[in-house]
C-alpha cells in the first residue's frame, strides 16, 4: 500500500562517514563527482568504485538498501548500456543481428558508462543515507549563502526546505492512516482504469490537503509565537565543527584529484 | 458468533533497522453482543490491534477469527468482512471529503454496492440513528458542523453499512462533556437495542467504562490483563504497576470499602456512587 522512499532516507549510525561534517560531505561529493566524470580509464574508475564500496561497507549500510537505492536508475542504466552497445562503433565485431552489430568498443564504452553511473549513485547514497535531512539542508544553505548577496532569501529557502523535509514522514503517515480509514469504508485505490483510480483518490487528497493546511497554519502561528521573523539572523544550537578528520578527508580528496590528473587516469 | 484472535503478532518494517514489534502473541475473544474496552498507554499497540480486526493490517504471525472463520486476505472476503465490522478511526472527522453530509455518510454503502433507493434509506436511517435529523442535516457541509456533530456524522458514516461489530478508536478524544455524554448514550443504545458488539480503545477512562462487560489491558504489545470489568478493576495494584489509574470514582469507592464501610466497589460513575453512598448512610444510621 505504501511505497517507501529509500533514496535519501537517513540510516542512523556512528561510522566515519556518519560523523563527517555535512558541509564537507557535500563538498567532497561534488569534488568526487567532478573527478568521476573526468576519469577516462577503467583503472581509475574501478579504484573509485572500490573506494565507494569500501565506504558503504564501513558505514554499515545493508546491501539491500543500496540495491533499493539503485532501483530508480536501473532503467537509465539499462538504456545507456543498450545505446552504447549498438551505436558505438569500433574494434572487433562481436555480434551481428541483422543490420545491427555489437562491436568491442561499444561494449567497453557501455560498461564504462554504467560503472560511472553506479559509482555516482553509491557516492550520493553515502551522503543521503548517513546525514540527517536537517544537517543536509543546513549544509546546502551554507553553500547557497553567497546567493544572498544578490538578494535571494537563502535562509528562508533553507527553512522551507527543512520544514518540507520534516513533514514528509508526517504526511506519509497521515496519508497511510487516511488510506486505511477510507479502505475500511470500502474505498478501492488499487483497481479500475486510470481515470477511475484518479477519481478514487479524492477521498484521500481532500482530507490530506485540509490537514496539511491546518498544520501549516498551526506551525506558522507557533513559529511567530517563538519570535520567528523574516530576515532575522538565526543561530544554531548544534554548530557543525570542522574536525581534523574533516580536513584530512578534504585533503585526501584533493590529492586524489591531483593524482588522477597527474597519472592521466 | 464472536471476534477472536490467536497469538496475533505484528512487526512493523520487519528486516530493516526500523523493525518494531507492535503486538506480541495477543490472544483474546469478544463474545457477540458484548462491550469490550481495550486500554493501555499510548504506543501500547491498541491502534495496530484494531486495524487487524478489520483486515487493514496483515498479522506477521497468528490469526484473527470472525464468527470462527479465519480472516483471509482475499479481496471479496475482505469486502464482506468490512460490511460486518465497522471501524471508527481516531478523529474520524478528519477523513471527511464530501460536500454534503449525505455524500459523506453514503460513501461506505455506495462502495459496498448499494443502489440509489436503499442507499438513501440507509443514509437516513444512520443519521437518525445517531440522533441527527436527516432532513435537516443531509445537505449541510460536513466541515461546518460542531465537533460533536462531526463525530456523530462520522459514526453514522460507519453505521450506514449496518455492521454487526463496531470498533471505535479513542471515540471521545477531543469532545466536550456534552458531546461525550451524547456519544455514550448512543453506544449504550446501539448495544442494548441492536445487540451490536462494541470494542472501544481508549487510554483514559470516562463514561464508557460503565458500558463495558470486558476489559483488556495492552502494554508494550502484550495483552497483560483480560477479564470481566469488575475483576480487572479490582486488581488495583496490577493496574497501577502498569501505569494505569482507576477511574477516580472507582478508586474512591474502593478506598471507602477498604476503610471498613460496607459499599459496593464496582462503581464507575458519579451517579451510581452517589446512590451507593446514600444507601451506605441508611445502613449505617
Amino acid at each position: 500500500m505504501s511505497r517507501s522512499i529509500t533514496l535519501g532516507q537517513y540510516l542512523p549510525g556512528n561510522s566515519y562517514v556518519h560523523r563527517l561534517n555535512p558541509r564537507l560531505k557535500i563538498l567532497a561529493l561534488l569534488l568526487l563527482l567532478v573527478l568521476l566524470f573526468s576519469l577516462n580509464s577503467f583503472a581509475g574508475l574501478f579504484s573509485l568504485l572500490a573506494m565507494a564500496l569500501l565506504l558503504l561497507f564501513s558505514a554499515r549500510i545493508p546491501f539491500r538498501y543500496f540495491l533499493k537505492g539503485l532501483r530508480p536508475i536501473l532503467y537509465i542504466v539499462i538504456f545507456a548500456l543498450i545505446i552504447y552497445l549498438f551505436f558505438t562503433k569500433g574494434g572487433v565485431v562481436l555480434l551481428r543481428i541483422g543490420s545491427f552489430t555489437i562491436e568491442s568498443e561499444g561494449v567497453r564504452e557501455g560498461f564504462f558508462v554504467i560503472t560511472r553511473l553506479i559509482t555516482l549513485i553509491i557516492f550520493s547514497l553515502l551522503v543521503t543515507l548517513t546525514t540527517t535531512p536537517l544537517s543536509l539542508t543546513h549544509g546546502m544553505s551554507f553553500f547557497m549563502k553567497p546567493l544572498s548577496k544578490i538578494g535571494l532569501p537563502t535562509d528562508e529557502v533553507a527553512m522551507i526546505m527543512a520544514i518540507a523535509l520534516r513533514f514528509i514522514p508526517t504526511l506519509m503517515e497521515e496519508s497511510q492512516r487516511l488510506m486505511r480509514a477510507q479502505v475500511s469504508r470500502g474505498a478501492d485505490f488499487e483497481t479500475g482504469s486510470i481515470f477511475r483510480r484518479a477519481q478514487n483518490l479524492v477521498p484521500l487528497i481532500v482530507p490530506l490537503f485540509v490537514s496539511a493546511f491546518r498544520r501549516a497554519d498551526d506551525l506558522a502561528l507557533a513559529m511567530e509565537a517563538r519570535g520567528y521573523r523574516l530576515g532575522a539572523k538565526r543561530t544554531r544550537l548544534h554548530v557543525d565543527k570542522v574536525l581534523p578528520a574533516d580536513l584530512g578527508t578534504l585533503i585526501f580528496v584533493i590529492i586524489l584529484i591531483a593524482a588522477a590528473f597527474y597519472f592521466k587516469l | 458468533m464472536s471476534i477472536r484472535t490467536e497469538k496475533l503478532t505484528h512487526i512493523y518494517m520487519p528486516g530493516t533497522p526500523f523493525a518494531a514489534e507492535a503486538l506480541n502473541e495477543v490472544t483474546f475473544e469478544i463474545k457477540k453482543g458484548r462491550v469490550a474496552l481495550l486500554i493501555g498507554p499510548s504506543g501500547s499497540g491498541k491502534s495496530t490491534l484494531i486495524q487487524h480486526l478489520n483486515g487493514l493490517l496483515k498479522p506477521t504471525s497468528g490469526q484473527v477469527y470472525f464468527d470462527d472463520q479465519s480472516i483471509q486476505s482475499s479481496k471479496a472476503e475482505l469486502l464482506r468482512l468490512r460490511r460486518k465490522i465497522g471501524l471508527v478511526f481516531q478523529m474520524p472527522e478528519e477523513q471527511f471529503f464530501s460536500e454534503t453530509v449525505f455524500d459523506e455518510v453514503a460513501f461506505a454503502p455506495r462502495n459496498l454496492g448499494l443502489t440509489d433507493e436503499s442507499l438513501a434509506e440507509s443514509v437516513y436511517n444512520a443519521l437518525n440513528r445517531v440522533g441527527l435529523n436527516a432532513e435537516e442535516f443531509k445537505d449541510r457541509h460536513p466541515f461546518n458542523l460542531s465537533s460533536g456533530q462531526k463525530r456523530l456524522v462520522a459514526i453514522a458514516a460507519v453505521l450506514s453499512i449496518k455492521p454487526e461489530v463496531l470498533i471505535l478508536d479513542e471515540p471521545t478524544a477531543g469532545l466536550d462533556p456534552a458531546g461525550r455524554q451524547k456519544l455514550f448514550n448512543l453506544l449504550a443504545d446501539l448495544n442494548s437495542n441492536e445487540a451490536i458488539t462494541i470494542l472501544i480503545s481508549t487510554h483514559h477512562f470516562d463514561e464508557v467504562v460503565t458500558l463495558a462487560d470486558q476489559v483488556m489491558v495492552l502494554k508494550d504489545g502484550r495483552l497483560v490483563m483480560d477479564g470481566p470489568r469488575d475483576q480487572v478493576f479490582n486488581n488495583r495494584e496490577k493496574l497501577e504497576s502498569l501505569g494505569l489509574a482507576l477511574p477516580s470514582v472507582t478508586e474512591l469507592m474502593q478506598d471507602i470499602a477498604a476503610a471498613g464501610f460496607q459499599v459496593k466497589t464496582g462503581i464507575y460513575n458519579l451517579e451510581e456512587a452517589r446512590r451507593e453512598i446514600g444507601r451506605m448512610k441508611e445502613r449505617q444510621f
